[in-house]
């Protein structure tokens, strides 16, 4: 009988785990495939396809979470290919974070797929649709898991690229396709930063492995930037480079979760269908770049983390104000996205690491619900437009209102979801915002007052949130059908629809309390995700802050949220101008795009016409110049043979063809000439005698 | 019979029989043509799959350590007290040349496929394209300098009349523009051959030779000769060394093309018939790149080492003004030749660095574009064919007309701006590593330059899809209105069985790279501990 010692059992069954892992992943790419040749007549299937295949994903990484949460970590790699000395290896790394987001991606696509397939269902591209929503699972999946930098640079444009498809997935809309081209380019400005700081990584740690690099006791912990050199165990470079690499990683970070300045992507990318904007847009791709914070966290030291909260913070307070005069729904949404983002950001810099990835998590529920919410109004209000042949915008919330009664189910949802987003008790949002907003004052405590102003922005930012939010869903749900008012008689039949509509919603809601995630509702360090991705295990500070920040930031919220209804629904004093600067600087978005396009794009272009000039004029024009001076040449030679070399050779032909025609008339045949000839020489003969 | 004879002559032994069959049988020149080049395509499939690898086969400047050798005197001739002139028939591939060479069978029956479009003087356009066949495989696979000269110029010939008697409109002003461009490099290419020949003594019969294995030895140098090291002879009094150098540069300079010698390479490629085009991005330029491995810093190391930094930088600015001026463009076919000289551009960085990195992501990045090239210029053609028509602003939402067409350029032009999973991206960006690593291990290059040369990545990933939202998305608006709608037909089979196969090339190299690296990695050993031992 074979004996196995414990660790060949334990690696049987961490391969085991592997071997899940890759069927996890896989398992939509496989969709992606099946869909990608299925002839166009198979409608349905397609959508039934990618759903069964989400699912068994879904399952199987839940079976992965449970074995590797909270317990060891999983690495496994193979030999990829070899360059020089260099061998890059393929592989999964299973730890904490990669299974948390394994499940977490999983878990919101799932509703996601289902709502698609009711949603999509009338749509021409039907498998194309799902096609691509299946080949972003598997790029993200595949993602969380990569286990080096090369293959997760692979990934992350995949997960780019796919988003470039679905963003452009209604590609005869000139809109969409502008956006998914300002989407990609952007992302990719964001990558050559992530390919700068892997090149450098590489050049200075000869390797592209995540765990040797950013493990606990990895190179990167082992060096140091001493008198202006960065010194790591095999070699040392400029400390300018390090500097480099971690604004290399800043810029991808804020190209995928954008971030200032890099944000302005992501409300154009709402183009897209509503149910690709709640999975890539709100809830999974956008938190990329938390994700790659996550993993490359070690490389940042004190003074660029404090420029990542300062970079949050100011995006979270500059993507709120934005939200407050926004009337396209989906571009509230979209904003508000950048804005809790940019919170995870500032957690980030502050320190506050497992509260920025639980902040992720919880903003992946209940983001998604409030998306799939917008996708049913959105597609409600284009029914009403469709049956009644009105002109209107069906994304516009001033269109809107009094829904709640025709909508009931969604109308809850919403609810749920917009009191999640606030972080007002009870809700998964409350545990993961306040843990940051306690830690951002924590943080701010023993540095000097300028610091202050990160806390007390992200506070603030939580108030303009519970206005933005109050005014979206009182906008669409209170109050009258705006539609309906201004064109009284029109006929309105709608409805939450199926239970592929109602079921996602009711899943995601229930995601989005706090059960789910902590069994006391009001203290975050009690959330089970909050302390298995905490990195060092610190005494909770029973301090001031973790009573009064709460309670505070709370009780003016729900003000808030009360004077938004007096105003909107009961239509009691306006405090905000229609006009003025600041209602412009938010309604046009802090002016981003109008300067991009004229200090970036413009001067781009100039310099490209400008670089074809050159090349028509300056260097064809050398090139030809000297082809013309070769011609001129040419014919100069020419010339020179013609008149003076053949003309000496005509001229001696000239010469002694006259010499000859002279010479001839002597040879007459006429004897009184010879007679008279020789006469004359005896005569010049006689005369030259006497003369000389 | 030595296979890499085999594989050179056979497309002469088909151009014989095309050349001497009667004209009325014309339609069967194009079977012929592609069969010579399937024969080919398998010859150096075979040749791949026997390719041995290991430290002994790294080959470069250990004759020995080439693989399929032959070696035969060609010409000798008893010069009296001048000594026996000595050129070889000497044929042999390492890894450096090994990858190339298949490419360039795969690209060759691409291009004769491509070929099915032309309709004039069909005897004189398939003899031309299977002289230059032979060509084009004759100089990845000679080791003696002349034979190799002879190979280079041969390619010339066939490839002005292609151009010239094939071409668009303003062919004539392009074949000269080329023919010019190319000779005004290998005839001065064709002095430095002659000094180095005149330098380089053969130790085992101590006659002058050609062999350029042996011209990388620096004990083979006579003392006192023109090229030796350590004579140091100055022509117009600079280093004759360095002079040898930059002239044998410029000759490979003008094919990659380097900016500022790269002006032909639009004009060339917008008047180039399809087929031409293919073999002109596909393989011609690869001969640069190959030529400045093989022959310029493999001779010259000493001075390679010295002028890396001037070389990186020439590539760093081929890879960004490419991308600018391909930005600019309004032709479709000149869009891409203008993305060539920018992807070219990394192959430069990428030898410049002399790290393994650079070189085999340079080697990489040959490969990658030979394919991608070939195909972007035959999906060029395609559209072209249909109307006659290629500027960028003539089209609009050609994806609702040409869904399949559409999904293919798509595949090309994503794969051409480097998205990991597709063979371009692993050619760059190994190109760039070896270029910022190379401060760190041989001091050669700054490490500003692979940080600019990313740049273009980005810039790539701006024309592209510019390209593709312009001419590929939005409602459908064409420039020739319903006659163009008519004779805008998606891919017929034709067209998709070129395609398919080279989609799934760039893909396949890119998911295994090793497919590649593993033939190339001993020599690009070799080669860089030469560079390092010079």
């Amino acid at each position: 009988m074979k004996t196995i010692t414990l660790e060949e059992f334990l690696n049987d069954i961490d391969t085991l785990t592997i071997h899940f892992t890759l069927a996890a992943v896989l398992l939509p790419l496989l969709a992606f495939i099946i869909n990608f040749s299925l002839p166009g007549r198979l409608h349905k299937l397609a959508g039934w396809v990618s759903t069964i295949a989400i699912l068994l994903s879904c399952i199987i990484s839940a079976s992965v979470f449970s074995k590797v949460w909270n317990s060891h970590h999983v690495h496994q790699q193979m030999l990829w290919f070899t360059i020089g000395d260099t061998k890059v290896y393929a592989g999964v790394l299973l730890n904490n974070l990669s299974v948390l987001m394994l499940l977490l991606v999983n878990f919101i696509a799932l509703p996601v797929h289902i709502y698609s397939t009711a949603y999509m269902k009338d749509d021409e591209g039907y498998n194309r649709y799902f096609a691509y929503l299946s080949f972003f699972c598997f790029s993200m999946l595949a993602l969380v898991v990569a286990d080096n930098l090369v293959l997760f640079y692979t990934f992350w444009e995949l997960v780019g690229f796919s988003s470039y498809l679905l963003i452009g997935f209604w590609f005869t809309r000139d809109s969409a396709v502008q956006a998914n081209k300002k989407a990609f380019i952007m992302n990719r400005v964001g990558d050559i930063g992530l390919l700068t700081a892997i090149i450098i990584l590489f050049a200075q740690f000869h390797t592209f492995d995540i765990s040797q690099l950013f493990a606990d006791k990895g190179v990167i912990s082992q060096s140091v930037i001493q008198g202006g050199t960065w010194i790591a165990p095999l070699g040392n470079m400029p400390a300018v480079w390090q500097y480099i690499a971690c604004g290399g990683l800043f810029l991808a970070v804020a190209a995928k979760s954008a971030q200032f300045p890099l944000h302005t992507w992501l409300p154009d990318a709402m183009e897209g269908p509503t149910s690709i904007s709640a999975l890539i847009h709100a809830a999974t791709m956008v938190a990329a770049g938390v994700f790659l914070l996550g993993r490359v966290y070690p490389l940042f030291n004190g003074a660029e983390l404090t420029i990542l909260a300062l970079i949050g913070c100011f995006t979270a307070f500059m993507a709120a104000t934005i939200a407050l005069t926004q009337n396209d729904l989906k571009r509230i949404l979209a904003y508000s996205t950048i804005s809790q983002l940019g919170f995870m950001i500032m957690a980030m810099g502050i320190g506050a690491y497992a509260s920025s990835l639980f902040h992720l998590a919880t903003h992946a529920f209940f983001k998604c619900l409030l998306f799939l919410v917008a996708g049913i109004v959105i597609h409600q209000m284009a029914h009403i437009k469709k049956d009644n042949s009105l002109d209107i915008d069906p994304q516009n919330i001033l269109t809107m209102g009094g829904l709640r009664k025709k909508l009931p189910l969604t109308f809850i949802a919403a609810i749920i979801g917009g009191l999640a987003l606030v972080g007002l008790p009870l809700t998964s949002g409350y545990l993961s915002k306040d843990g940051i907003l306690i830690q951002a004052f924590e943080w701010s405590d023993g540095k000097s007052g300028f610091y202050k102003i990160i806390p007390i922005t992200a506070v603030l930012t939580t108030w303009l949130t519970a206005f933005y939010v109050a005014r979206l869903i009182l906008k669409v749900f209170f109050g009258e059908l705006k539609v309906l008012s201004d064109h009284p008689g029109i006929q309105i039949h709608i409805g939450d629809g199926g239970w592929r509509y109602k079921l996602p919603l009711i899943l995601l809601a229930v995601c989005c309390l706090f059960p789910l995630f902590s069994v006391s509702p009001l203290l975050y360090e009690q959330a089970w995700l909050f302390q298995g991705l905490t990195l060092t295990i610190r005494a909770v500070h029973a301090n001031i802050y973790h009573t009064l920040i709460p309670v505070s930031v709370n009780i003016l919220s729900v003000l808030v949220i009360y004077g938004a209804y007096m105003m909107y629904v009961k239509r009691k004093g306006n405090i905000f101008l229609q006009s003025g600067f600041l209602y412009r600087l938010s309604a046009g978005e802090w002016y981003f795009d109008r300067i991009y396009n004229s200090v970036i794009v413009k001067p781009i272009l100039f310099l490209s016409t400008a670089a074809f000039w050159i090349d028509r004029t300056i260097i064809d024009g050398f090139i030809n110049a000297l082809a013309d001076i070769g011609i001129k040449i040419a014919k100069l030679c020419a010339w020179i043979d013609h008149h003076i070399i053949d003309g000496f050779l005509n001229l001696l032909v000239v010469i002694v063809e006259a010499v000859g025609n002279f010479a001839r008339r002597f040879q007459g045949g006429k004897v009184q000439y010879y007679l008279f000839s020789m006469l004359v020489i005896v005569l010049l003969l006689f005369i030259l005698k006497t003369v000389f | 019979m030595n296979i890499l004879t085999l594989l050179i002559f056979t497309p002469i032994l088909f151009g014989v029989i095309v050349a001497v069959l009667p004209s009325a049988w014309r339609g069967s020149f194009k079977y012929i043509t592609l069969l010579a080049t399937l024969v080919q395509l398998g010859l150096s499939v075979w040749i791949y799959c026997n390719f041995k690898t290991g430290a002994g086969f790294g080959g470069v400047n250990h004759e020995s350590q080439f693989q399929f050798v032959q070696k035969l005197p060609w010409i000798d001739l008893d010069l009296g007290t001048m000594g026996k002139m000595q050129i070889d028939y000497f044929v042999g591939i390492d890894g450096l040349s090994i990858a190339l060479l298949v490419m360039t069978s795969l690209i060759l029956v691409i291009a004769a496929l491509a070929s099915w479009e032309i309709k004039s003087n069909l005897k004189g356009f398939f003899v031309l394209f299977l002289i230059l066949d032979m060509a084009v495989i004759g100089v990845f696979c000679s080791l003696d300098f002349f034979l190799f000269y002879i190979f280079y110029e041969l390619m010339l010939l066939p490839l002005y009349f292609l151009i010239g008697m094939w071409g668009g409109a303003r062919r004539e002003y392009a074949a000269i523009k080329f023919f010019l461009y190319t000779l005004f490099g290998s005839v001065f290419m064709l002095l430095v051959m002659v000094g180095l020949y005149l330098s380089v003594k053969d130790p085992a019969t101590g006659n002058h030779t050609f062999n350029m294995v042996q011209m990388m030895n620096p004990a083979n140098y006579e003392p006192g000769s023109v090229f030796s090291a350590l004579s140091h002879q100055t022509i117009f009094g600079f280093p004759a060394r360095a002079v040898g150098f930059v002239v044998l540069f410029i000759a490979f300079a003008i094919k990659v093309p380097v900016v500022p010698l790269h002006t032909w390479l639009p004009d060339a490629h917008v008047e180039a018939p399809t087929p031409v085009s293919i073999i002109l991005a596909g393989i011609l330029l690869k001969v640069g790149g190959y030529g400045i491995i093989r022959v310029c810093i493999s001779i010259f190391p000493d001075i390679a080492s010295a002028d890396a930094y001037w070389l990186g930088l020439l590539g760093v600015i081929s890879i960004l003004y490419g991308a600018m001026n391909a930005l600019a463009q309004k032709d479709l076919k000149r869009m891409i030749a203008y993305s060539s000289v920018s992807h070219m551009g990394f192959v430069l960085l990428g030898i410049a660095s002399q790290t393994a990195e650079g070189i085999s992501g340079a080697v990489m990045q040959m490969v990658s574009h030979g394919f991608l090239s070939t195909m972007l210029f035959f999906l060029a053609g395609v559209v072209y064919n249909r109307v006659h028509d290629r500027g960028i602003g003539h089209f609009r939402g050609l994806a609702s007309i040409m869904p399949q067409y559409a999904a293919f350029v798509m595949i090309a032009f994503f794969a051409s701006l480097g998205l990991p999973g597709f063979s371009a991206f692993i050619g760059e960006a190994f190109s760039l590593m070896g270029a910022f690593k190379s401060h760190s291990v041989n001091g050669l290059l700054p490490y500003w330059m692979a940080v600019c040369g990313s740049v273009g990545i980005l810039l790539g990933a701006a024309y592209f899809l510019w390209t593709l939202q312009r001419m590929f998305f939005g409602q459908v608006n064409l420039k020739g209105g319903s006659v163009w709608q008519t004779a805008l037909t998606d891919l017929n089979f034709h067209e998709k069985i070129t395609l398919v196969p080279l989609a799934l090339l760039v893909l396949v190299l890119g998911l295994m790279p090793s497919l590649v690296f593993d033939k190339v990695n001993d020599s690009v050993l070799a080669l860089v501990q030469f560079l390092q031992f010079k």
